[in-house]
């Protein structure tokens, strides 16, 4: 019997990560790379090393659906569907109770109103740093900080400061301010965390705080933004195992549900040519 | 003239690409030119006295780079883009200008426009923004003073008949256009949205009887065409602020999805209701200009005096114009779009929402910079959208 499979790819700002599943949802292989400027080169590569691991060859994948913001230039995609619905597929396959999904990402925040695995409306934050990871990661090189560590240092805080700004010009000028008065770096660390916390929390309200609350992305690896947003919207925030894979899985489970539906239509699969060549933007 | 040759589609494709070629053909040819800002100046007066009417629009491809020195950069994008591209000599063909009180901002064009651009002959009409007796008198009043403002300026009066057949030329340039819209009724459409931002940017470019007759062809042509809008998962109605280009419709109708109805003011908004040919005829179009067009810059008192003890109601009298374009075009979606501290605009936006969610019409909302490159980000919000509604 021929095996099938299916690949999710999900272009992000910073980070392109890829999930192939089989047709019992099983992930074989998973792979996270960072996002460069050649986004088609990238997703040649990292679905190359994604195969590698699984062992199989790119014609033995069924359905490839490429999502993220960078989902128009996966040149071996079959379809393309926005990160909206994808990471509220992905969450509802680790939480299926999950209500409010928040993700926040390299470039933007997100909040998705889910009902029965399915969404039913979003919030995007604006085109600023403010409230993303790329915030946290200008914050932690000004401060000679790895961002990964920042969760643990604001965990001993005491008496976190508030950053007014979540702007992140200012709020760098903030924390100059606040550490040459002498503030504890855990102190303003927490400080940061609260200001992010506070303005996806403000955003999300909008759709309505119900449980199960999810945080995906990148920063939900951060301890210290969990324990913040938990406080500003006063309830559990649950961070599922690998947080920046819901939308690779989410985009893999979709094309795997709209293959078995077509062959449970009886239908023929289409056969496509797919080939891994190197693609680029520079000539 | 190559200009001259084409027809229909293509002809206000080429005017939408550069639309003061005619303008500036007419004033060669002694014809003065009258810019105008919003839909609210009465171009009928400016058609009777022989003057070509040119609406004043801005460039979301062209940063704006003098108006800062006038304008701060928190308000309007599109008025500051006007301003801009005035002080950037691009309206230097004009003879004459009109401005009304849009909105604040809009107000204080007028003056900026007098103090740093300088066109010849500037009038700004004081447009009240309640439908009350009393705004319908002052209404009135603003429009005997643009009628001896610019009787003044053309060194002429307007006479009865010239006004009665102005009125009839854009009644009629009115019935074209809700003609035009009625060919985004079948499924696909006969016209795409971004056609039709096209034509009517076009006509708001040309002399009436031009703008008819493009009108006249564009309606024949698509008719017959065979190489029109394919049909797509979504119909969609675009309800905001100004549009006048057509970046933000091609990114929504390069998704699945067709643009079918708008209510804009580069869109269905100025050409929706007829002037009335009342025995003095300033009676008729006073009342036009102040309660016929539905924009949220306009307080609608007198819908609201009836409902105001009942939210709902309120929002119904307001907005059901909405659900009957939603019903008669088969929209099957909302998208409100404003631009950037529209407050006009953005404060209307929560009761449009209510109104939609209690008729069952999805909707979503997007907020723009009035830049072309600004709204590559918004593709992800109205991809989005679709997936939800599809």
């Amino acid at each position: 019997m021929i095996r099938i499979y299916f690949a999710g790819i999900d272009l992000g700002s910073t980070m392109t990560k890829i999930v192939i599943l089989d047709e019992e949802g099983q992930v074989l292989a998973s792979v996270i790379s960072h996002t460069g400027a050649e986004h088609r080169r990238l997703a040649n590569r990292v679905m190359e090393e994604a195969l590698g691991k699984a062992g199989l060859g790119i014609k033995e994948i069924t359905f490839v659906l490429a999502t993220g913001y960078g989902r128009i230039n996966v040149p071996f995609a079959d379809q393309q569907i926005t990160e909206l619905t994808c990471h509220a597929r992905g969450v509802a396959s680790f939480f299926p109770n999950v209500r409010l999904a928040i993700d926040i990402g390299g470039q933007d925040a997100k909040g998705l109103k889910i009902r029965n695995g399915r969404l039913l409306d979003f919030v995007m934050s604006d085109k600023c740093a403010a409230g993303t990871g790329r915030f946290l990661e200008v914050i932690a090189d000004a401060l000679g900080l790895k961002v990964e560590d920042l969760g643990e240092i604001s965990m001993r805080s005491t008496r976190k400061v508030t950053v007014s700004s979540t702007c992140t010009v200012f709020a760098q000028q903030e924390v100059v301010n606040h550490l040459s008065a002498g503030v504890a770096l855990e102190d303003v660390v927490a400080g940061l965390h609260d200001a992010i916390a506070s303005r996806v929390a403000r955003m999300v309200r909008r759709l309505k705080v119900e449980l199960d609350v999810v945080f995906t992305g990148g920063v939900a690896k951060n301890i210290g933004v969990v324990k913040a947003l938990e406080e500003h919207l006063g309830c559990a925030v649950l961070v599922p195992e690998e947080p920046l894979f819901s939308g690779a899985i989410g985009a893999a489970l979709i094309g795997k549900e709209r293959v078995m539906q077509a062959l449970d239509r009886g239908e023929v699969l289409p056969t496509r040519e797919r080939r891994l060549e190197e693609a680029t933007f520079f000539g | 003239m190559a200009a001259e040759q084409s027809k229909g589609l293509a002809r206000a494709r080429e005017v939408y690409l550069d639309r003061s070629r005619r303008a500036k053909e007419l004033r060669a040819e002694g014809k003065k030119v009258v810019g105008y800002l919003c839909i609210y100046p009465v171009l009928e007066m400016v058609t009777a006295l022989d003057l070509m009417p040119y609406r004043l629009f801005g460039d979301m491809r062209e940063p704006i780079t003098e108006a800062d020195s006038y304008l701060p950069t928190v308000v309007c994008p599109f008025l500051r883009s006007c301003l801009d591209l005035g002080l950037k000599d691009r309206y230097d063909f004009l003879d004459g200008i009109i401005t009304c009180h849009i909105c604040d901002v809009g107000a204080s064009l007028g003056g900026l426009w007098d103090y740093a651009v300088q066109t010849p002959f500037s009038h700004h009409l004081d447009t009240p923004h309640t439908l009350h007796e009393t705004s319908l008198k002052q209404e009135k009043a603003m429009v005997v003073g643009l009628k001896e403002a610019l009787e003044g300026f053309a060194g002429r009066t307007i006479s009865a008949p010239a006004l009665r057949n102005a009125i009839t030329l854009h009644n009629q340039q009115r019935a074209l256009v809700r003609e035009m819209y009625d060919l985004r009724k079948p499924d696909p459409p006969l016209i795409s949205g971004v056609e039709t931002v096209r034509v009517i940017k076009a006509i708001q470019s040309l002399p009436v009887q031009e703008g008819n007759q493009l009108l006249r062809e564009v309606i024949s042509e698509a008719r017959e065409r065979r190489d029109g809008p394919r049909k797509k998962s979504a119909r969609l109605l675009l309800w905001g602020s100004i549009l006048d280009d057509t970046a933000l419709v091609e990114m929504i109708e390069s998704l699945d999805a067709n643009v079918v109805m708008d209510d804009t003011c580069v869109g269905s908004r100025g050409f929706f209701s007829d002037v009335e040919l009342t025995e003095d005829p300033l009676d008729g179009l006073a009342r036009y200009y102040l309660t016929e067009i539905r924009c949220p810059r306009t307080f609608r008192s007198r819908d609201y005096m009836e409902a105001r003890k009942d939210y709902m109601k309120d929002l119904e009298s307001r907005f059901s114009y909405l659900h009957d374009y939603a019903r008669d075009w088969n929209a099957g979606g909302v998208i409100l779009e404003s631009v950037r501290y529209c407050d006009t605009h953005g404060y209307e936006v929560p009761g449009v929402e209510d109104y939609l969610d209690s008729v069952g019409l999805p909707r979503t909302y997007l907020e723009h910079d009035y830049t072309e490159g600004a709204l590559a980000p918004l593709r992800t919000r109205v991809q989005g959208f679709l997936e939800i509604i599809g």
